[in-house]
């Protein structure tokens, strides 16, 4: 069963101005969502769900952070489901391209993805979407 | 519910009853014990076995007619994984884009 999802996109912006949108705080909090980051290996992040809605938060691990390539755990609190995210830049002519990779659903066994796909269930999906409206009215109204 | 989707994990972790669940996917109607037991050799037990697996978590439901049941596939419960998949390629889809929107304000404030 295929369980990794990969995006490539080419942004035609330098390749540092990037890096530094994926990986300093206040900037992911800016486009992505509220976080308390630190790109420096086995740094323990959090990005916060809204407040208002009964949301869980996203926690992990960051396990490699080496320009131009960050890769993080990605566990939704309150399970011990862990995948993992990496971003992968590269230059190319006149501009960088970006390798998203969200993976591990499966490869952890029956017991955890169990849990992902519970809380997953539980609705979860729904705050990130409107954590996502949200973000998208306020980039947008800026 | 978490007891269902653990046991929906362990009957699709074996490779012979995903061979199973595929050849009643791909099946035009259902398919009996019998015609079951014939395509992967098994005995009419070991397929009866593996059957009852499959069907006590929703993944197949049996029709009994008379002395023989009758098998069909009910794919629905794998909804789920194809539900986060595709709300993960949904999300990172659009936060590439609002990468994007943010990169491109960004530099035009400059």
């Amino acid at each position: 069963m295929k369980d990794v999802i990969s995006k490539e996109h080419v942004f035609n912006q330098p390749i540092d101005k990037i890096w530094s949108a994926i990986s300093v705080a206040e900037e992911i909090s800016t486009w992505f969502i509220r976080a308390d980051f630190k790109a420096e290996k086995g740094y323990p992040y959090t990005f916060f769900a809204k407040k208002d809605e009964d949301c869980t938060d996203i926690t992990g691990i960051v396990k490699e952070s080496d320009p131009y390539t960050l890769s993080y755990t990605w566990m939704v609190q309150g399970t011990e489901a862990e995948t993992q995210v990496t971003w992968k830049l590269e230059k190319v002519e006149n501009g960088t391209k970006l390798y998203l990779e969200h993976s591990g659903i499966s490869s952890y066994g029956g017991e955890t993805a169990v849990k992902m796909f519970e809380s997953f269930n539980g609705g979860w999906d729904n705050c990130i979407n409107e954590l996502s409206s949200y973000l998208k009215d306020t980039v947008h109204a800026g | 519910m978490q007891d269902k989707i653990t046991k929906l994990f362990k009957a699709i972790a074996d490779p012979t009853r995903r061979e199973i669940f595929h050849a009643l996917v791909i099946a035009t109607s259902a398919l009996s014990i019998t015609q079951i037991s014939d395509q992967f050799s098994m005995t009419r037990q070991g397929v009866t076995k593996h059957i009852k697996t499959l069907e006590d978590v929703g993944l197949v439901h049996i029709n009994r007619q008379g002395r023989e049941r009758f098998c069909k596939a009910s794919p629905k419960e794998l909804r789920m994984v194809n539900t986060w998949l595709k709300f993960y390629e949904q999300f990172w889809d659009d936060s590439i884009n609002r990468l994007e929107d943010y990169l491109d304000n960004d530099s035009k404030n400059v």
